[in-house]
């Protein structure tokens, strides 16, 4: 259909014309920069990193093939068995409150207010200080023995926690760290709920819908290709956490906020295992791939499609 | 009916208004930091009140280092961060253009690897990464921190895919009926309905780049070339005296530019909920 | 209406972009401005690499590279400049880094055989062992003048085969730093230099029940319990063999004992657990200096920081012993050193800003011993008029420390270049005593045996 309405309209009078207007042709202009950026600067250090995971190379001597000695080394590795299932539990706590969270806060600031964009720049500014020295420092006093929080508890007659020497409770300063900082994640929301237009929410109002069923026909839906973009955005990147662990905790106590990034960076930089960590960071990227395939898979049945449908 | 729309907004103004502060705390109490010395930071306190307002932090922090003033470091991160916005803008709407609306062979694939390059930590493709832009002469110049901008960044393709998903495709079809071709659809007709989006990413990708830290680290050589994001790491020292104060104040106006961009762009995404919406 | 105009030109420019077919020309276009703003350093390193070792006097461009903070940057900046002025035919270009990122890039610069002529390295030195220039046929042919300083510094920058790595920038060793004040209250009797690791807990242990506070902040673990900890189970005994291709020791309970400590005092409340160590993000907010702790584990150039943080009386005691009469274990080492690398194409050029840096009094009256205590005699004297008391007991604690019985062994100052991975297991193992996931004997067992994998 859209095909017959191409060709009658623009091309089909010369060969170049055909081949000028042709979806491959086109499609392959447009995606070029990916292709030719893929094949110059990023295919080759992947696939370096994949040959490094059959070497035992240290960054310093020449590497040695060892074939899969390092994955073997890796299922026998406490270590790494146990970053893999911290982080999944990391994920598993820090991908629904953050993308929870910055959705709330998106939602209520659409309201037309004079005060919205202040209010915004509020929200927005902790994602502008990343993993700093300073937030290292505020993030260890507030969670500290005798800081802010434990004060607190205390005055509200709960028992104090030692938040970074106990190994079940070390993983939520980092988690309220990560939801902290959802500014991209809340702007990215804002702009898809600006994207929609405003006649489906006039012609929702005519047919005499409430605010609530509003929200759920019409904002859910339109939105749904927004909150798919952002629900795999932040399993990958929940997956990758280094930043927040290395300048709070640093993968401690006892291994307790160890993650696989992190993991990764002990390994691979401080201990120069390099051929170690790759092997390391291919078993996490078929983890990682499966289940964003997993999340694909099931997107076809609650995202939104406007394009295709 | 009034009186309830009054109450409301109150508790609405006063939720967001006192949550927003505690978010915004840890930030103020950096701000404040760039006032106070060691000792003071150091304490244990979370007061934002500095004792004694010490501006000569900033003056000493601004100093730099040997003879580079941060005056060279913030023209090196606007340098740098507004070429590298830039190409992805230009580069990553491009691309999702061909993937979200071009039916051509191959993208499935092109689609499959993209999210694949998302996978890996930065630390094991660090070494073979740099020795490319080795061979080809680049290190020790801005180029590896600028030109692979314009070939699209992952992230923000996919994002824009996302965001053309919400655009009817009747538009492009109207379109095509009206005179244009595939490619003028996209300039005519996509880029300007993209606007949320891009400046989404505008926003984003600026604040990314102004703190990236690794690449100018690896890839700048002389104190001259450094950026802000370098400079601040070189007031600490783990094994000698790191000058927190200096380093805050120049935290606190590392902030700015990033916070300016924010606020000039921010304002297109803030007039409630889309009055402009679908022009055609 | 601003908004239209900025898009209008994105858009253009993304027209261009996307008729000009592929892009890349359009990119490569755009960026000759970025190339000609580079353009003076890629000349510069041009000019480097083009001119070969020549006659004398001939232009050179040397780069050097440290770790450091604002202080060591402006300073160590100040005698490039010094030396550049005197020698107008050599150029410096420097990094001034911070301690993660100038191992980082050192990686990548040995991975692309690019390492700067003249570089920072501590006592992990032996792991990038194959990148660096020897020094031993300069200071042979006279290009390094060592009359001025002694052996013993010398050897604390050689390694195991006495081949001289590098030139020591400062000398430094460990030490405890403690508060005789909290000690009084505690009614303990001050430490002396044959105390033992029972004194010290029996001591951690009575001034945490008499005052409430820790009795020790936080120890360096692996070098306490380990690497200091073995050389004290007797002279000629050491975590390593002197070749270092080895162990130094068989018996593995030789390592349960400290950490069977650890894990008792955090028990008892006497030693910050885990969580309370991760609150200490500096020397300068040790629980020493906010007086919750009586004691604390220093590097000797980090004695000065922490008095004056503390902002009252501090005293400087070597580290327990295993044995009243045995060895103390600790020795002076260097706190870094300046090596020359094996990519430098003027090796002597870089050995003569060496030894610049390290002898001339004009350099160090720059820097001020900021990396330590500097090893040339000469330089030494034209600044101890300058000292305060707390720099003097520093200088004293080292001294007394260089004057320790060694048994007339020689101190072995380099480790194998697997040290980074032990100490990282080591660690690691200790954290699972103190959560009680294995005892002492099996940590002590289960390091032992992966050190000796090492090899």
């Amino acid at each position: 259909m859209l095909r017959s309405k191409t060709t009658g309209n623009e091309s089909g009078r010369t060969p170049w014309n055909r081949f000028l207007y042709n979806n491959n042709t086109v499609g392959y202009t447009f995606a070029s920069p990916f292709i030719i950026g893929f094949l110059v600067f990023t295919i080759i250090p992947m696939l370096s990193s994949l040959y490094y995971s059959c070497t035992n190379y240290n960054m310093i001597e020449k590497e040695t093939f060892i074939g899969i000695a390092n994955y073997v080394n890796l299922f026998k590795d406490e270590r790494f068995i146990n970053s893999v299932l911290v982080t999944l539990q990391y994920v598993v706590f820090s991908v629904p409150l953050k993308l929870a969270f910055a959705l709330f806060i998106a939602f209520l600031l659409t309201r037309p207010s004079r005060l919205v964009s202040f209010y915004r720049s509020l929200y927005y500014l902790p994602s502008l200080i990343g993993g700093s020295v300073a937030v290292a420092l505020v993030w260890k006093e507030l969670f500290a023995r005798k800081g802010l929080i434990n004060t607190n508890l205390g005055k509200l007659g709960i028992h104090t926690v030692n938040w970074f020497g106990n190994m079940s409770a070390a993983k939520w300063p980092i988690i309220l760290m990560t939801a902290w900082q959802f500014g991209s994640s809340m702007l990215i929301f804002a702009a898809g709920l600006k994207e929609i237009p405003s006649s489906y929410y006039e012609a929702a109002k005519i047919d005499g819908a409430n605010g609530w069923q509003i929200f759920w026909r019409i904002t859910m839906p339109c939105l749904s290709p927004v909150i798919m973009f952002n629900l795999i955005m932040q399993l990958i990147s929940s997956f990758m956490v280094f930043t927040q662990a290395f300048v709070i905790t640093g993968g401690g106590p006892n291994d307790a906020t160890m993650y696989y990034a992190l993991y990764v960076y002990k390994q691979g930089i401080q201990t120069r295992n390099m051929g170690y960590a790759s092997a390391m960071s291919w078993v996490m990227l078929l983890i990682m791939g499966t289940i964003t395939a997993i999340v694909f898979k099931t997107s076809k049945h609650w995202v939104f499609n406007e394009s295709e449908s | 009916m009034k009186a309830k729309k009054v109450f409301s907004s109150t508790i609405y103004h006063i939720f967001i208004g006192v949550l927003g502060f505690i978010m915004v705390y840890p930030v103020l109490w950096m701000i404040s930091g760039s006032l106070k010395n060691n000792p003071e930071i150091l304490s244990g306190s979370l007061n934002l009140i500095p004792p004694a307002w010490r501006w000569d932090n900033f003056s000493r922090g601004w100093a730099g280092f040997g003879h580079v003033t941060f005056t060279t470091f913030f023209k090196n991160s606007l340098l740098i961060t507004v070429i590298g916005t830039l190409g992805t803008v230009l580069s990553s709407s491009c691309i999702a253009y061909a993937l979200a609306r071009i039916k051509f062979r191959g993208r499935k694939l092109i689609f499959t690897v993209m999210i694949g390059t998302m996978l890996l930590p930065g630390q094991v493709v660090m070494i073979p990464q740099y020795l490319i832009y080795n061979r080809i002469g680049w290190v020790g110049t801005k180029l590896p921190l600028t030109v692979p901008h314009f070939f699209g960044a992952a992230f923000f393709i996919y994002m824009m895919m996302q965001f053309m998903a919400g655009i009817p495709k009747e538009l492009d079809e109207a379109a095509i009926i009206d005179g244009c071709s595939k490619y003028t659809v996209f300039s005519r007709v996509i880029f300007p309905l993209l606007k949320p989006a891009l400046i989404s990413t505008i926003i984003i990708q600026f604040y990314w780049k102004w703190d990236d830290y690794m690449g100018p680290m690896l890839y700048l050589g002389k104190p001259e070339a450094y950026t802000v994001s370098i400079a601040v790491k070189l007031f600490a020292d783990a094994t000698s005296t790191t000058d927190y104060g200096a380093m805050f104040a120049m935290s606190t106006l590392s902030m700015i530019p990033v916070f300016l961009i924010f606020l000039f762009f921010n304002r297109y995404l803030v007039d409630g909920i889309s009055t402009s919406g679908l022009k055609g | 209406m601003k908004m239209k105009q900025f898009l209008a030109v994105v858009l253009s420019a993304a027209m261009m972009l996307g008729l000009a077919a592929c892009g890349d020309k359009t990119v490569s276009n755009s960026d000759s401005a970025s190339v000609s703003a580079s353009k003076t350093s890629v000349s510069a390193s041009a000019s480097a690499s083009e001119s070969t070792e020549t006659e004398e006097k001939e232009p050179v461009t040397l780069r050097m590279a440290w770790w450091g903070s604002q202080t060591r940057h402006d300073r160590t900046v100040a005698v490039i400049e010094l030396y550049e002025s005197l020698n107008p035919h050599v150029t410096i270009e420097y990094e001034p880094m911070d301690f993660e990122g100038y191992f980082n890039k050192l990686a990548t610069l040995v991975a692309s055989n690019d390492v700067w002529d003249i570089f920072q390295l501590g006592s992990n030195f032996p792991t990038y062992q194959s990148k660096i220039y020897l020094l031993n046929d300069f200071i042979k042919d006279g290009t390094i003048d060592v009359s001025g300083t002694t052996d013993a510094f010398l050897r604390i920058a050689a390694d195991e085969k006495g081949n001289q790595v590098g030139l020591c920038s400062g000398v430094n060793t460990y030490g405890i730093a403690y508060d005789p004040e909290l000690f009084k209250q505690a009614g303990v009797a001050e430490p002396t230099q044959n105390w033992t690791w029972e004194d010290y807990k029996n001591a951690c242990l009575t001034i945490h029940e008499k005052l409430g506070i820790y009795g020790s902040s936080k120890f360096d673990d692996w070098q306490a319990g380990a690497s200091m900890g073995i050389n004290q189970e007797g002279f000629g005994i050491g975590f390593f063999t002197k070749t270092n291709d080895g162990l130094g020791f068989t018996d593995y309970k030789m390592l349960s004992d400290y950490m069977q400590m650890r894990a008792d005092l955090v028990d008892a409340g006497a030693y910050p657990d885990p969580g309370a160590c991760k609150e200490i993000s500096d020397i300068e907010n040790d629980f020493v200096v906010s007086g919750e702790a009586a004691m604390t584990w220093v590097a000797s150039n980090q004695f000065v920081s922490l008095c004056n943080a503390a902002g009252r009386e501090l005293k400087l005691i070597n580290p327990p012993r295993k044995k009243a009469d045995g060895p103390a274990g600790v020795s002076i080492q260097s706190s870094q050193m300046l090596c020359v690398s094996q990519d430098s194409k003027h090796p002597d050029e870089a050995a003569k800003f060496i030894q610049f840096f390290q002898s001339s009094i004009d350099a160090n009256k720059i820097l001020l011993a900021e990396r330590g205590i500097p090893t040339f005699t000469a330089v030494r004297e034209a600044l101890a008029g300058d000292l305060t008391d707390v720099e003097k007991a520093v200088y004293e604690y080292v001294d007394v420390v260089g004057s320790f019985d060694t048994g007339g062994e020689s101190v072995n100052p380099a480790s194998p270049a697997c040290t980074d991975t032990i100490k990282e297991q080591y660690n690691y193992y200790l954290e699972k005593v103190i959560y009680k996931e294995m005892t002492a004997d099996e940590a002590a067992k289960a390091l032992y045996d992966f050190a000796a994998s090492q090899f």
